[in-house]
């Protein structure tokens, strides 16, 4: 893939990744309300759901409810999707009880996100989902540069070697240089997606 | 000359067994240290349940709670099967129960009472052939016995009785949150083959679980601390983070 790319563009990339690679998908902070679900609308609706079946979702940005309302009214069928509610907790408003989201207390608790991934690969075995980090830039407001770089670090290379396909949401202009070189570092691609409708 | 690598009784618990190349040495002792609500219960319960399943005859020796609640805990264990406990395969007794058949009424044991109740559990794991133990607490039993040459010599005795029938054990050691050794009398960890500690780690607010792997004889292991985290499929590890390390927790 190209570095800005199209949702198009983005949807045939998506479709080639081999197993246990590492996509980072970057958005732009001015078009990001319609970058936001057009995105989300390629990853989950034409990728994972027609494609590999099942994700992982780790939602930072937005509470599990309010994510599952905004895929249901795109039409994004939620049954294959895992969700872990980093965020929810945080508020002190716990979100609905629900086999498909797992709450974790704080986006502080690194570690608790790694296990509560790793606790979800091993629920189904068999199956290699994508697991998809929403957003990169959400965990910076709460977590220092060193041990989030540390934490992208050793998620994304147990995801590598566990064969899941991992894909991180990124915030362009909210991205700080030491974490440019650590995705950099640690991911296959890098891309910027362009506005709907912008080309 | 190359060395021997010793047989290995694998905890069941994947990343613990990462940690210990391949598991704890088979007849080992080790002290399972922690304070309150660090997870040594549960992780003496998944290395019996997972040696069961694997066709080994356990024991968990349950000095300060009643076996019916500690067996309804097993249930929290999806790959938890209760054809384990009809099988004998997972056997509880109530040491207090035990205490009471043979006689140790009085508040503090002689060194007549430590050797009966040791020939006692040493006989009941030879009769049962049991291959892994799990007494929780040895310092719930250190208690009574009170002085530190006497506990020396229990532990030495117990392990040692224990060892010959090739009976891996796991004794665990309640400590205080902010404790600086990891048993209660400070020999408990002198006279064990290994010391595993939990711990409770506070982290800008959060509390996290974690364990260390202090020493084991006979295996190279990491030192490394990990957090963990206690699910239905049994504990699992993930590494500590060390980027935003601001305050402190045990041991530290």
């Amino acid at each position: 893939m190209s570095n800005t790319v199209t949702q198009d563009q983005l949807a045939d990339g998506l479709r080639t990744l081999p197993r246990g690679s590492a996509l980072v998908i970057k958005m732009g902070n001015t078009n990001y309300v319609d970058t936001y679900p057009a995105a989300l609308a390629t990853i989950l609706r034409d990728y994972v759901m027609e494609v590999r079946g099942r994700a992982i979702y780790v939602s930072v940005t937005n509470p599990a409810s309010l994510l599952i309302d905004l895929l249901g009214s795109m039409d994004v069928p939620v049954n294959g999707i895992s969700f872990v509610d980093v965020t929810s907790y945080l508020m002190v408003a716990k979100g609905k009880r629900s086999p498909n989201i797992s709450y974790v207390e704080s986006p502080t608790m690194l570690e608790t996100i790694m296990l509560r991934i790793e606790y979800l690969l091993r629920k189904n075995p068999t199956e290699k989902p994508v697991v998809v980090i929403d957003s990169i830039s959400s965990l910076a407001i709460h977590n220092n540069g060193g041990i989030l770089s540390e934490f992208l670090h050793v998620l994304v290379n147990t995801l590598k070697s566990s064969g899941a396909i991992t894909i991180i949401l990124a915030v362009a202009e909210e991205t700080a240089p030491e974490m440019e070189n650590t995705l950099s570092l640690v991911c296959d691609q890098i891309v910027s997606l362009a506005t709907p409708g912008g080309g | 000359m190359a060395a021997t690598a010793l047989e290995r009784c694998p905890t069941g618990i994947e990343g613990l067994d990462n940690i210990l190349d391949g598991g704890l040495p088979r007849g080992n002792t080790i002290l399972l240290s922690g304070s309150c609500g660090t997870g040594k219960t549960t992780l003496g319960l998944e290395f019996l349940v997972r040696g069961a399943m694997a066709g080994e005859r356990t024991l968990f020796l349950s000095v300060t709670e009643a076996s019916q609640k500690i067996v309804e805990n097993l249930s929290t264990f999806e790959f938890f099967d209760h054809k384990l406990l009809e099988e004998n395969k997972i056997i509880f007794i109530d040491v207090p129960i035990l205490f009471e058949k043979l006689g140790l009424s009085k508040e503090e044991l002689t060194p007549e009472d430590i050797d009966l109740f040791i020939t006692s559990v040493s006989n009941l794991a030879a009769s049962l052939k049991i291959q892994r133990l799990v007494l929780d607490s040895v310092t719930s039993v250190c208690f009574r016995i009170r002085h530190e040459e006497k506990i020396r010599d229990f532990i030495l005795k117990l392990g040692k009785s224990l060892s010959d029938l090739s009976c891996t054990t796991m004794l665990v050691s309640e400590i205080g949150p902010q404790s600086s050794r990891y048993s209660q009398y400070g020999v408990e960890e002198a006279i064990a083959d290994g010391v595993i500690l939990l711990g409770n780690v506070q982290r800008q607010g959060d509390l996290l679980r974690t364990l260390q792997v202090i020493k084991v004889r006979g295996t190279t292991h990491s030192r490394a601390q990990y957090v963990i985290e206690i699910t239905p499929l049994g504990i699992l590890l993930a590494p500590f983070l060390k980027g935003g390390r601001r305050d402190g927790g045990n041991h530290e």
